[in-house]
């Protein structure tokens, strides 16, 4: 036995290895199911799955990879919360100096960004695979609703997302979206006030869609997301196959 | 002398080789705990069809989590390859006086503001995404037509309909994208003998 396989063994042998994982590694039917059902993240899956649910092509992991992106964005997210006050006249300072003093707040920054488009775009081509796959026939109907939710969740999460960095860009892109909400029949007034908390964006509205940004829209999506998974087993996991 | 064995073993159950055991083997249990008399046996496959799904199901790891996990590191090297290459924009400081000359929504939001310059607000940026989000939420209620049809062969309107749906939407964005110039005015991208060209696009990620 070589000197690796001597340390290796001796770390699978100690009790702090044991005292975290209950089994050795899955090699056979029982110890791979319980490696499936013994883990809190995993446990999420079922320990057998049907096999048309395993191939790329029927799902191209595209309602995982949305959920991908919504854990990156929190991990980048909380970063970037670090360095950032949604104040009008602090916000746009804070993101040059993300951008040019923060350690990897560039990165972070870019990262954020790009994972922000990318989970709406990921979460239409979800939404499209779903529909065309008829997966919202019954028993899912159900889950179909939750994932429209999930849809304007995530559109509101970037939407929101696109006025703290206080930019040009930011400022009239935001003024244009709640304007619209100002031709609302019967309660114009009132949505257009609650959203920008003024008469046009300012401080107000900077501080409301930040709440809304890092803690509102975040929880509520992660209660329905919650739920989203939870009834994907209990509709009789994934759907077909075709 | 005809009966050799003792009462003892009779109640013994031979074992059978695993390979070859029946339902019958599976239920057998020792003569003694059972309260009734064996009266006959009856071929299974004579009487009662066992309705035996196939095993079409595969263990979640590897085969599922392996993919997962590919997937999930894929997409970190893509993000990260992105991050580091590609710097997100950020413009001049935001001023409320200053109107600055191409004023785009985010690109879900560029279908929209295309109807805006069609229709009256209330309709574009009210009442449409108000049906969008409402209809597709009712989609698995009012497609009842064959619940149990799921190929897209199956249920040609449907798709159709989400087809041409999806079309419209795309259509509306990538006019918004490609040809809205200054003050949301028709450009054409890149192509000078247009008079209405312009020389790049105006859209910011």
């Amino acid at each position: 036995m070589s000197f690796l396989e001597r340390v290796d063994q001796g770390i699978r042998r100690s009790v702090v290895w044991r005292s975290l994982f209950r089994q050795p590694y899955p090699n056979d039917e029982r110890s791979r199911a319980y490696a499936v059902m013994n883990n809190v993240f995993l446990h999420l899956h079922p320990v057998r799955v049907r096999q048309h649910a395993v191939k790329f092509a029927y799902t191209f992991c595209l309602g995982g990879l949305s959920f991908f992106l919504f854990l990156v964005l929190t991990i980048t997210g909380v970063y970037l919360m670090f360095f950032y006050v949604p104040s009008a006249t602090m916000a746009y300072t804070n993101i040059l100096d993300i951008q040019t003093r923060v350690t990897f707040g560039l990165l972070t920054r870019n990262i954020h960004r790009w994972g922000a488009h990318l989970m709406v775009f990921f979460v239409f081509l979800h939404m499209m695979r779903v529909f065309y796959h008829g997966a919202y026939k019954p028993p899912r109907e159900f889950n179909w609703v939750v994932g429209v939710v999930l849809l304007f969740l995530t559109i509101m999460l970037s939407f929101t997302g696109y006025l703290l960095p206080w930019d040009q860009i930011a400022y009239w892109a935001i003024t244009i979206g709640t304007n619209m909400g100002g031709y609302a029949p019967l309660f114009n007034t009132p949505v257009n006030r609650l959203l920008l908390g003024g008469l046009e964006v300012g401080q107000n509205t900077l501080l409301r869609f930040y709440v809304l940004h890092i803690m509102f829209l975040p929880l509520i999506a992660a209660i329905f997301l919650a739920v989203h998974f939870w009834r994907i087993r209990k509709d009789g996991g994934i759907s077909g196959p075709l | 002398m005809t009966d050799q064995k003792t009462p003892v073993e009779q109640r013994v159950v031979t074992p059978v080789d695993p390979s070859r055991r029946t339902e019958i083997d599976k239920q057998r249990v020792p003569m003694s705990a059972r309260p009734y008399r064996l009266l006959a046996l009856v071929k299974q496959d004579a009487v009662v069809r066992v309705q035996k799904e196939p095993d079409d199901t595969v263990m979640t790891w590897p085969h599922l989590l392996s993919i997962e996990f590919l997937a999930a590191g894929m997409m970190s090297i893509f993000l990260l390859l992105m991050g580091l290459f590609i710097n997100a924009p950020l413009e001049a400081l935001a001023n409320g006086n200053v109107t600055p000359a191409v004023a785009k929504a985010p690109w879900y939001f560029l279908g929209l503001q295309e109807l805006l310059a069609y229709f009256h607000p209330t309709v574009a940026g009210v009442m449409v995404p108000t049906f969008v989000l409402v209809g597709a939420a009712l989609i698995p209620f009012v497609d009842r037509g064959n619940v149990l049809s799921f190929r897209p062969s199956e249920r040609k309107t449907a798709v159709v309909l989400f087809t041409l749906f999806c079309i419209l939407g795309l259509t509306l964005t990538f006019v918004g994208i490609f040809f809205r110039g200054p003050g949301y005015s028709f450009v054409v991208p890149y192509l000078p003998f247009f008079p209405n060209s312009t020389n790049g696009l105006h859209f910011a990620l």
